[in-house]
């Protein structure tokens, strides 16, 4: 029995192992690829740095934008009952299963100068196609359901019967939710917003529709995978994916302890 | 004072009906049922956290139906306190106090903690976080944080559910007392009617979302109006079965009657005829040896079945062609040498048996 026991925790291991390399080699094979001068000489790229600085600004553009529609929304999903809750629910998850050039295309359709939406949003002077909105557009497209389903689960974490031990000692709604719901989500709902961050810095299927030029990080080292070849896209690859792992870092001191 | 005119409640296909009630100016009032009959819903329906459907609610002859919770003026102590996390000790017990920029009711939000925590003895605990502490100082804790801002109006959720039962004892008396001091208008619910007997001045028996009896809690004890309510009370023996009258006379008011009961049947003093219950008192039991003839008129053999020792007390179970529970000084019962086994003589009085 003991002997099984033992048997079946090995199969177990070999099987997680497995994946757990395969998930970690390319990423490590990657790191040591790159030599330090060639990641020396791309930081002083000044096309890679203008796409790493336009990529974080669109992403925390759109993370921001998801903030502000999308924690409310949280909120409203974990907290109240309402008639269509589960068809919000299902909406708002779509763009995780849509493929993202297919977003990326929807997107065209829907936001282009030719489409109603995109032709006023063009007469307030905002274009969306080949422009730094539609950067935007696309990664809060991608994202937002990741910022909306980690705030509703960080909102969901928070009891609601503290929310009426404080209305009872005298708070309204609102200074409810700031003194108590708000403090004791906060941590999840950031390490959402983070999340949902760099999902936006790593988007690059429905970007490449929307908006080529000028270039998000992704898009540049696609470019110079096709243009230049393997070796001139490392270094800005090493690059951004030491920026993913930073986040990853963040998100996970966040996050609270007790799902551990 | 709180008065509940007609309420009702619905939360999901669960309706709380008809629920009317007063509790005067200082008074200590207790709801008591069984888990789900609707106590819970009853309390937030109180302090404005369920929506009602019809029905008043009056505090201090002024209607607050349509008012917030938090314009109320009532703490609320929950059957699993909820304390924030977030915070220290001092500061859950001075949230209602010490709300930041304007509406601060206390004039030292300090002294008042301080104040509190020296009456329930948690001073050592201020600067504690909440995790950590053992359910007898939560509930402290969250007693003392619903009564900083000097409710009128104490509002308490099965406070003592959640602890062991030494701390029970202790926290209900310090409960009560507390009570006596401040002179707070309170509404406990509770399973447990041991409770309402130690505690309550006004008892209210709620049953699938409505009250079946309220009064004191004596009187609900001895004068039950509903097999449910003696069973839930635990008044004592209830059996179902029929009355018939058995006197020729025909004139208004009680009358002698038979009551028949499975394999039981009693003589009883009966106001109406028909199915119905009769309850019987432990206490109103005698048990003899050898049989003599008293006044009472139910005589019937039995045999001890079961003696349950509950120190100074001694329920003793019987058989009688059905179970029957009767309550002697253990005292007595070691004079009679009463064991398992044992064949007694079982007596009570036509008028010791209640019907309902």
């Amino acid at each position: 029995m003991q002997l099984r026991s033992l048997l079946s925790r090995i199969v177990l291991a070999v099987l997680g192992a497995c994946l757990v390399l395969f998930i970690i080699g390319p990423l490590l094979r990657l790191l040591f690829f790159a030599s330090p001068q060639s990641l020396g000489e791309a930081l002083r790229d000044t096309e890679l740095r203008d796409s790493i600085a336009l990529t974080v600004f669109t992403a925390t553009a759109a993370t921001l934008i998801a903030a502000l529609f999308g924690v409310p929304l949280a909120y409203l999903l974990a907290r109240r009952n309402f008639r269509g809750r589960r068809l919000v629910q299902g909406l708002i998850e779509l763009p995780v299963v849509v493929p993202h050039p297919v977003a990326g295309i929807a997107l065209l359709l829907f936001l282009g100068r030719r489409s109603q939406v995109g032709g006023i949003f063009a007469e307030m002077g905002l274009e969306f196609v080949s422009h730094v909105p539609g950067i935007v557009a696309a990664m809060l497209f991608v994202s937002a359901p990741i910022l909306v389903s980690g705030a509703r689960e960080a909102f969901r974490g928070v009891d609601p019967q503290l929310e009426r031990v404080a209305r009872t000692l005298g708070d309204s709604a609102w200074g409810a939710f700031r003194r108590v719901t708000l403090p004791l989500a906060g941590r999840g709902v950031l390490a959402g917003s983070i999340l949902a961050w760099s999902r936006s810095v790593s988007e690059f299927g429905s970007i490449v529709i929307l908006t080529y030029n000028p270039k998000v990080a992704s898009i540049y080292i696609f470019d110079r995978f096709t243009t230049f070849g393997l070796q001139a896209a490392v270094p800005a690859t090493v690059i951004l994916l030491l920026v993913a792992l930073t986040v990853l870092i963040i998100v996970r001191v966040l996050q609270p302890q007790e799902r551990q | 004072m709180i008065r509940l005119e007609n309420l009702h409640v619905r939360v999901g296909t669960f309706d709380l009906r008809d629920i009317s009630l007063e509790v005067p100016k200082g008074g200590y009032a207790l709801i008591i049922g069984p888990t789900g009959s609707g106590k819970t819903t009853l309390l937030e329906a109180v302090a404005g956290h369920a929506p009602l459907r019809a029905g008043r609610v009056f505090m201090h002859d002024d209607e607050v139906t349509h008012l917030p919770p938090e314009r109320r003026g009532l703490g609320f102590v929950y059957q699993q306190y909820h304390l924030f996390p977030h915070l220290s000790v001092r500061d859950n017990i001075g949230y209602g106090i010490r709300r930041p920029g304007a509406g601060n009711r206390t004039a030292n939000p300090a002294a008042r903690v301080a104040e509190l925590a020296d009456m329930l003895a948690i001073e050592p605990l201020l600067d504690r976080p909440v995790r950590g502490l053992s359910g007898g100082e939560q509930q402290r804790v969250a007693l003392a944080r619903a009564l900083a801002p000097k409710p009128s109006i104490l509002l308490l959720d099965e406070p003592f559910a959640a602890v062991d039962p030494a701390t029970r004892q202790v926290l209900r008396r310090e409960l009560r007392e507390l009570h006596e001091r401040e002179g707070i208008t309170t509404l406990q619910v509770t399973h447990d009617f041991d409770e309402a007997l130690r505690l309550g001045d006004l008892v209210a028996v709620l049953s699938e979302g409505r009250i079946a009896q309220s009064g004191t809690p004596e009187q609900v004890f001895r004068y039950p109006n509903s097999a449910f309510v003696a069973r839930f009370v635990g008044t004592g023996n209830v059996i179902a079965g029929t009355v018939q009258r058995v006197d020729a006379a025909d004139g208004p008011g009680p009358f002698r009657a038979r009551f028949t009961g499975g394999s039981l049947t009693l003589d009883v003093v009966a106001e109406r005829e028909g199915s119905m219950h009769a309850v019987l008192r432990p206490e109103d039991i005698v048990l003899s040896l050898t049989h003599h003839a008293g006044s009472a008129r139910n005589h019937m053999q039995g045999k001890v079945v079961r003696l349950e020792r509950l120190g100074p007390v001694t329920l003793v179970h019987l058989d009688v062609g059905r179970p029957l529970i009767a309550s002697l000084t253990t005292q007595s019962v070691d004079e009679m040498t009463l064991k398992p086994g044992v064949p007694v003589m079982v007596a009570f009085k036509a008028t010791a048996i209640l019907l309902v």
